[in-house]
């Protein structure tokens, strides 16, 4: 299925981020943590306090400012401990088109025996998000950001952090996953696929899809097929998973080309592009992608759509890992 | 980048459940208060605290700020006009509550929640300016404990979790603070206050024995079973009889009231001795004078206070907190043989136009005996013989007090006979004066010492004879002797709440000793322990911590430890007891890794390890990438068919070992 390109590019991935990017643990030398204003008020609290008690020689009111002290203190190390040693698990987002959300999938766990609470979590400026984690149980936190342009990045404003439980302190640490983010560009429908590739059209030939109007039969299921179009009849007789095809007047198979595009930038005609290679799609037509320095030869399917998409995004943005650009 | 959360999060609106909670912490924190605040300051308190849990379940709405803040002026000048000055503890205490109540009713984020909490914490304080003792402390380690669980449930982010866990995790918070806490209570460098002047009225009223005597002085304060003072005798305790506890001594008498006269410091020379000395030490509660007591009569001064030519200890700043002091009295004793004439002169006087019917009578025994001792004898005689009643509800007298009493009601306490007794010595021509304090005390066998209550207050006078000096002379005791050999109580006719521990049933009484030993052990040990007694203490330690710098390096010290041992004892509680099944099997696996060379290096992922072995190895080990990444997904995936996959895990770490 993949291209030798795809492969290449694939392994320079895997190389540029190995997949132990994946996961952070989040041990002391990550953990950053630093009184919150609330932290000085109550430190001005406490000092007035004390002048009372002195003031007064009042033993309680001495009482109660050091218990009130020792509150503190015991909250820093508290506060500090609410983060340490847990393990967060970065999923590889689903890829969306520039100016939709990107739902940035962590999986936070950790083994210590208390629960630890309103452990927060946030992308850059986006409001945080919170959860509490029991012991031994990983639970799942989803970030939304919206992407502002095409590329591939590598998220570089998450923020975990802690307050609890007294608010006084502020408990974080930076995570730096390896996990690329690819943001397709957003789509520009205007210019439809047929009218500028009408010029492609040869001999209408008929092809085997899983979209069409009449049974055509049966062929061997390949993975990445949709499964409602399995036939589970076939299967319950023990022949094996097999694809229900229909024959349907297939269109003519296309290329998407940048050089055909009509807008006058760069990014506008890679916006036809990705409009069209979404259109294409969705009719179940084969095409194939032609730019510049590659082309994809035609296919169809989900998985040769996300490549083409892909190759739109990555056209010409050669650094891998800038920083995700967000819209605020 | 750091502060980015913090802006936000103190913007945040906060939810109804912080409201409430802050709003029945500042409630609990106020309760005792509305006890002595002025009527309007606790109806405010309770109408913003109405008024805004109202508004949180948007039955009312919120109060607009052109309302608010001509409120906000209101309620200063209020204060203001209630007291006639914003400083010192009542007026502080009122602007403090009303600020408080209007930050109430505008509070509406985050931030406002947690300046209401601090609030809170600090008015906690408040209430050890009014009373320190044992219950109260207790109520506020309540209280502190609802404060610190709305502090915790509003940083928790979690609705879910039930009040009992979340009052549960602010206990064990503050249980965790207390060893420091005491750590900071004993090495933190005491500075004596007052840092600004104080009033007596600042520290709380107080009862006591006040510096003049009139008809009915002492009978006021026989009412009041407040502990007056505590002491514990280093011999034997003396007689009940013997229990004169010396306080202020009056002279000035204007026919009706008894006042003191200024007096010298006593020569040290003139001191008598004596072999029947007794050694006790008095812890005294705040009375707000500047008098010490001490069992009659003393022959030492405590620090920072001196003894008068009249054997009173006078301090030289007034009690106001408790205080505890080492006396050394004589039981018998001869004082003052050779006073002064000038003194004696006072102590003869008497004003002509008032009592006539008192001052004749005692002009006339001046002309029937012959000795001064006689005539003491008859007056006492009279009350013993007469019908006087000794009673707690004696008529009100008029100007001619001592006439009416002796001479019309007859009925009265003991300033009463010791006013009257003078008098007629005075007119008689025997130098008299008064003596206030106390008489007897209740033997606490828990603690083994003595209680004395207000209600033991009582008044007596003393004589001068030529040759033997001041004599204690006890009118009452001729009436009553029950007062002086068994106490009030025993004494008294009619119906008197029973303040005596002892005249419980066995095991009530042994309950409230026992609870008044505590108190006893309460003043002596936290509330008593100031900068002297701080010093008195570590010297005692024997760790050769002297001065303030030697605190500071213990308090550091201590601190470190008691932080060592938090972290140790949270690693051996937060460590899984044994590592989960999933980590023993990599854990296996990664030995023999090591056996062949490969050694894990830590804060390494299995992933970069992985890669790390195959680039070693120049390929690539699909089933060891196999294993990494079921292991990874066992644990970071939820329980579905875990135990099928760990054991895959199992399988496979056990293949790889045969194939290689």
């Amino acid at each position: 299925m993949l291209s030798a390109l795809q492969q290449r590019m694939d392994r320079f991935i895997a190389r540029r981020n190995p997949a132990t990017g994946h996961d952070i643990h989040l041990h002391h030398r990550r953990l950053y943590i630093l009184p919150t204003r609330f932290g000085y008020l109550y430190l001005m609290m406490l000092i007035m306090l004390l002048l009372a008690a002195i003031n007064y020689s009042n033993s309680m009111a001495y009482v109660l400012t050091f218990l009130l002290t020792s509150i503190g203190i015991i909250s820093l190390w508290q506060t500090h401990k609410n983060l340490l040693g847990l393990d967060i698990r970065m999923h590889t987002p689903k890829p969306v088109h520039a100016h939709q959300p990107i739902n940035m999938t962590f999986t936070l766990r950790h083994d210590t025996g208390t629960p630890r609470y309103a452990i927060g979590m946030q992308y850059a400026q986006y409001p945080p998000e919170y959860i509490t984690l029991p012991p031994e149980q990983p639970r799942n936190l989803t970030l939304q950001v919206t992407a502002a342009r095409r590329g591939q990045y590598k998220p570089a404003g998450i923020v975990i952090f802690t307050r609890y439980p007294t608010g006084l302190f502020h408990a974080w640490s930076w995570l730096r996953f390896d996990v690329p983010v690819v943001v397709y560009p957003q789509p520009d429908f205007s210019v439809p696929a047929s009218e500028s590739l009408a010029a492609e059209a040869q001999s209408q030939s008929t092809v085997d899809t899983t979209d069409g109007d009449d049974f055509a039969g049966l062929r061997e299921y390949q993975p990445g097929e949709s499964l409602k179009h399995i036939s589970w009849k076939a299967y319950a007789q023990g022949r094996g998973m097999l694809t229900k095809t229909f024959q349907g007047h297939a269109a003519p198979s296309l290329w998407i080309d940048l050089a055909e595009m009509p807008a006058a930038s760069l990014e506008g005609r890679l916006a036809q592009m990705t409009a069209q290679v979404i259109d294409c799609s969705r009719q179940g037509r084969s095409f194939g992608l032609r730019l510049p320095d590659q082309h994809i030869d035609q296919s169809s399917g989900a998985a040769h759509k996300a490549q083409c998409l892909k190759e739109i995004a990555l056209y010409q943005q050669s650094d891998l890992n800038a920083e995700l650009a967000i819209d605020e | 980048m750091n502060n980015l959360p913090i802006q936000q999060i103190s913007q945040e609106t906060a939810d109804r459940t912080a409201l409430l909670s802050v709003s029945l912490s500042f409630l609990l924190v106020m309760l005792p208060h509305f006890a002595h605040s002025p009527l309007w300051v606790s109806g405010f308190t309770l109408f913003a605290l109405s008024w805004r849990s109202a508004q949180a379940f948007d039955k009312v709405p919120a109060l607009p700020r052109w309302l608010l803040v001509p409120m906000v002026v209101a309620g200063g000048l209020g204060v203001f006009a209630q007291y006639w000055t914003i400083v010192g503890r009542d007026p502080g205490l009122a602007l403090l509550t009303v600020m408080t109540a209007f930050k109430f009713l505008e509070a509406r984020s985050h931030r406002d929640v947690l300046i209401l909490l601090f609030l809170c914490y600090f008015l906690l304080a408040t209430h050890f300016l009014f009373g320190q003792s044992i219950l109260i402390a207790m109520y506020m380690f309540l209280v502190l404990i609802v404060i610190t669980s709305t502090l915790m449930t509003i940083n928790q982010r979690d609705d879910s979790v039930p009040l009992k866990l979340r009052l549960i995790n602010a206990s064990k918070l503050i249980v965790l603070s207390i060893p420091m806490m005491m750590i900071l209570f004993v090495l933190v460098p005491r500075i004596p206050g007052p840092l600004w002047g104080i009033t007596q009225e600042q520290r709380g009223g107080v009862t006591g024995l006040s510096n003049s005597m009139s008809p009915g002085a002492i009978s006021d304060l026989i009412s009041s079973n407040d502990v007056a003072f505590r002491v514990k005798f280093d011999g034997d305790i003396p007689p009940q009889n013997q229990l004169y506890w010396r306080g202020p001594v009056m002279v000035n008498f204007d026919g009706r009231r008894w006042t003191q006269t200024r007096v010298q410091v006593i020569n040290p020379f003139d001191l008598p001795r004596s072999e029947s000395t007794s050694d006790y030490t008095v812890t005294l509660e705040a009375n707000g004078q500047r008098w010490l007591l001490a069992l009659d009569i003393p022959v030492s001064r405590p620090p920072a206070s001196f003894l008068t030519s009249e054997y009173q200890l006078v301090r030289g700043k007034p009690v106001i907190d408790l205080l505890r002091y080492q006396v050394r009295s004589l039981i018998q004793y001869q004082i003052s043989p050779n006073e002064s004439f000038e003194y004696l002169l006072k102590t003869e006087q008497f004003p002509a136009n008032s009592n006539p019917r008192t001052l004749a009578l005692g002009q006339q025994w001046a002309k029937q005996f012959s000795s001064a001792q006689a005539i003491i004898d008859h007056a006492l005689n009279m009350f013993r013989q007469q019908e006087f009643v000794y009673t707690l509800q004696p008529p009100l007298l008029g100007k001619h007090s001592s006439d009416e009493f002796l001479f019309d009601t007859r009925r009265g306490f003991c300033e009463h006979y010791a006013s009257s007794f003078a008098l007629l010595m005075r007119a008689a021509g025997i130098p008299a004066r008064i003596v206030t304090g106390y008489q007897g005390g209740e033997l606490n066998q828990v603690g083994d010492y003595l209680i004395v209550r207000q209600s033991d207050a009582h008044a007596w006078a003393e004589v001068w004879l030529k040759d033997k000096g001041w004599i204690r002379i006890d009118p009452t005791a001729a009436v009553s002797p029950d007062r002086i050999e068994k106490g009030l109580d025993q004494a008294l006719e009619e119906g008197l709440s029973n303040f005596k521990i002892g005249k419980r049933s066995a095991l009530v009484s042994q309950l409230l000793y026992n609870w008044d030993n505590l108190q006893n052990s309460w003043n002596s040990m936290i509330l008593n322990y100031d900068s002297k007694k701080q010093n008195r203490f570590l010297r005692q330690l024997g760790l050769g911590i002297r001065d303030w710098g030697d605190m500071i390096i213990a308090l550091v010290i201590s601190l470190a430890a008691i932080s060592g041992l938090y972290v140790l004892i949270a690693w051996l509680r937060e460590r899984p007891a044994a590592p989960p099944e999933y980590e023993q099997i990599i854990q296996q696996l990664l030995k023999k890794l090591r056996r062949k060379g490969f050694e894990k290096q830590p804060g390494e992922d299995v992933f970069e390890f992985l890669e790390r072995i195959q680039q070693q190895q120049q390929h690539e080990d699909p089933q060891l990438q196999m294993i990494f990444a079921t292991y990874s997904k066992i644990k970071y995936a939820r329980g579905y068919q875990r135990q099928q996959i760990i054991q895959r895990l199992r399988q496979s770490v056990m293949q790889w070992q045969t194939k290689s």
